[in-house]
């Protein structure tokens, strides 16, 4: 049985996200040369590619950054057009972009960043809005369960926090809005072992049939924590193959020349 | 030929100051030695001149407010009942609630409410001389020969104090003269919150002086609220002299008045004197608001500390100069400037002069100056978490602000500043969001 089966995933199931023969370009340089891809609930996929193969500026553009020109293609999320949305109206909707540079904010403290965050997200969920002691509930187990001391909420977002830290932070936002679809940009990168054995278990977390992630990752060391129902390969703006688990163990041993090759081909 | 000769026979801004001094020198309190000073103040203006925006130190300044006012006499402002009036102003909710622990001062007009005038200028003794206005501080002049009152505060031990100053509907058309002056004793400790509030339609000049003498060992903490109204030309000059081991610690905050320009020098004199002058300044509209600030390391082992937040939104002009000179005689100082703008309006301009000027060795210095507006990466990353974008502008303003804000030590009295600093500010509701 398929890891997204254990999640509950019915095959027939309409698609979470549902990205169409998407192309963008920035500054004039097309990024992304049609991109497809396809997310049903439940289900965690791993995008991998080389650098500058497009992987974060897909994510990028499904969160709604400004500067991407997007020239053609479609993205929809649980059926709206993704696109008409402004980020925000995306976020609370249930889209979660997980940064691979988290910006420092200073000035701004955690604990009012994420009540703030959460409570647009409840609001957008017809739900009421939680009081200072739920909060701080919510808050502290999350913060357990990432290994965060609870003083980091009272200090400034990501300000003078260590690579790992602002992971885990990340994370940590994530597990408090609850998504549903993570996409993670290079979550893993400049993490320790340990580090990221923390942040996988908090993505293992939040995996549930009523969920997705999508993981952009240049390596399969987070997968090994993480098992990804699908593996995509990015390069040169699209997807150049696709497959489960052993593609990523595949490209461990290759490398991605190969792949890039035969795309160029 | 007759433009040119219509414009030689208009008088000027220095003929009509002069001309209302003459006419109203003899009915200003003091005695003879009083006048006398009034009158050699007077008599400096003349030879200095009225400032020029060709001169470096007023570039920025908008002396166009200054020069348009009606009248620079002192606004003939009823002696007050100061119970009735004070009552008055309490039912119409113009003052704030006082912070906890501080004994409060309330001048109104120029007047203190209540008390007995405790000013006598400066006579022709050394003192006099000592605080003759330099030429950059010289619209200090215009207190010296107009002011009928001041808040003298001599400090020994420990002290809490605000002093509040509000300007009246009855003064539109005049001008107010506040006037602080401050002696602290050998390690002494004050903290003085000074507050400068306005009618919504007092419409004035209002031209504040104040001079500061921080004895050795004495700490000050001096927080400066600023909140004319609107129709306020208002004139702050501000001179601190430091003795051995004193620190001054400065947090202002200047949200008010069409027009402020804050003119300060601070001499660190004794050595091991150290000063932080911490400034924030929020203009919308056309407001016009400008610092220029000397600072002069005199002694060894001196410390000057500045920062300047400032935003300016739709067609607001912000400007701030910070000129640190160290001299020869102060091996050992350390200087540091980190001044920054936002530009939140297509009009808005902000101007800011970072200025080292060294004469040693032996010095740590540092300045940085940067404008701009709202970090697009920072506000996309709130967006991102979904929070909307017109709190999300908010959010990023305040903590813009929160290098200043944070420093405020009393909980009540930031409570009360972030208050104004909010119903300054668009998209920036009350929100406690500062670590």
């Amino acid at each position: 049985m398929s890891a997204a089966a254990e999640n509950g995933v019915q095959a027939g199931a309409a698609p979470m996200l549902e990205v169409r023969d998407l192309q963008v370009q920035v500054g004039g340089q097309k990024v992304l040369n049609g991109v497809s891809l396809s997310v049903r609930a439940g289900e965690v996929h791993a995008i991998m590619g080389p650098n500058g193969s497009g992987k974060s500026t897909l994510a990028y553009v499904l969160a709604g950054r400004p500067g991407y020109e997007i020239i053609s293609g479609s993205a929809s999320f649980e059926g709206r057009d993704l696109f008409a949305l402004a980020p925000e109206a995306r976020a609370r909707a249930g889209l979660f972009l997980g940064f691979q540079y988290p910006v420092e904010i200073p000035g701004v403290n955690n604990a009012y960043l994420l009540k703030a965050a959460l409570n647009a997200a409840r609001r957008e969920r017809g739900q009421s809005e939680l009081d200072a002691f739920e909060f701080l509930a919510l808050v502290r187990s999350k913060s357990h369960l990432m290994q965060i001391d609870e003083s980091f909420l009272g200090r400034a977002v990501n300000e003078g926090f260590s690579g790992g830290e602002k992971k885990r932070n990340e994370i940590l936002q994530m597990l408090v809005l609850e998504p549903k679809l993570a996409l993670l940009d290079e979550t893993d990168s400049g993490l320790d072992i340990d580090a990221l054995k923390v942040v996988a278990n908090g993505i293992n977390s939040l995996r549930g049939p009523e969920r997705s992630v999508v993981l952009v990752t240049h390596y399969q060391r987070l997968l090994d924590h993480v098992v990804p129902d699908f593996v995509h390969v990015l390069a040169r703006g699209r997807i150049v193959r696709s497959g489960d688990r052993a593609l990523a163990l595949e490209l461990e041993r290759r490398g991605y020349d190969w792949l890039v090759e035969q795309a160029a081909a | 030929m007759m433009s040119t000769s219509a414009t030689a026979l208009r008088p000027t801004v220095l003929d009509r100051v002069l001309h209302d001094y003459r006419a109203v020198a003899d009915s200003l309190p003091g005695d003879a030695q009083a006048h006398a000073a009034r009158a050699r103040a007077a008599g400096l203006l003349a030879d200095i001149g009225w400032p020029s925006i060709r001169d470096e130190h007023w570039r920025y300044a908008n002396l166009r407010a200054f020069e348009r006012l009606p009248a620079y006499r002192p606004a003939a402002s009823p002696r007050q009942d100061a119970a009735a009036t004070l009552a008055a102003l309490q039912r119409s909710g113009a003052l704030p609630p006082l912070v906890p622990g501080f004994e409060r001062l309330i001048f109104l007009d120029g007047v203190q409410l209540g008390g007995e005038r405790s000013w006598q200028p400066p006579s022709g003794s050394a003192e006099a001389a000592q605080w003759c206005w330099p030429a950059e501080l010289r619209l200090g002049l215009l207190c010296d020969m107009f002011a009928s009152d001041a808040a003298r505060l001599q400090v020994r031990g420990e002290a809490r104090i605000e002093v509040l100053f509000l300007t009246s509907p009855a003064a539109a058309g005049g001008a107010v003269y506040p006037r602080l002056q401050l002696q602290l004793a050998r390690d002494s400790r004050l903290q003085l919150i000074e507050r400068h509030l306005g009618a919504a339609d007092a419409a004035a000049l209002v031209a504040c002086n104040v001079t500061i003498d921080v004895g050795p060992g004495a700490q000050l903490r001096h927080y400066r609220l600023q909140q004319c109204s609107r129709e306020t030309a208002f004139s702050d000059t501000l001179w601190a002299r430091l003795a051995a081991q004193a620190h001054y610690s400065v947090c202002a905050m200047s949200f008010g008045a069409g027009t402020a320009r804050t003119s300060a020098r601070v001499q660190l004199n004794g050595r091991g004197a150290a000063l932080d002058w911490q400034a924030i300044a929020a203009g919308r509209g056309e407001q016009v608001q400008d610092t220029a600030l000397s600072v002069e390391h005199a002694a060894a082992d001196t410390r000057t500390d500045e920062v300047f937040r400032g935003i300016a939104e739709e067609r607001a002009r912000l400007a701030f100069s910070g000129h640190i000179h160290i001299a020869a005689t102060a091996p050992g100082s350390h200087a540091r400037q980190s001044l920054r703008g936002l530009i939140e309006g297509d009009g808005a301009e902000i101007d800011l002069r970072p200025h080292l000027e060294i004469n040693t060795d032996e010095v740590r210095a540092s300045h940085g100056a940067t404008t701009g507006r709202l970090d697009e990466n920072l506000l996309f990353y709130l967006l991102a978490r979904g929070i909307d974008r017109h709190s999300a502008r908010g959010l990023l303003k305040w903590a813009f602000l929160g290098d200043v804000l944070r420093e405020i030590a009393l909980p009540e009295l930031r409570a009360q500043a972030e208050g104004v600093a909010a119903g300054q500010l668009q998209d920036v509701p009350a929100m406690e969001v500062l670590p």
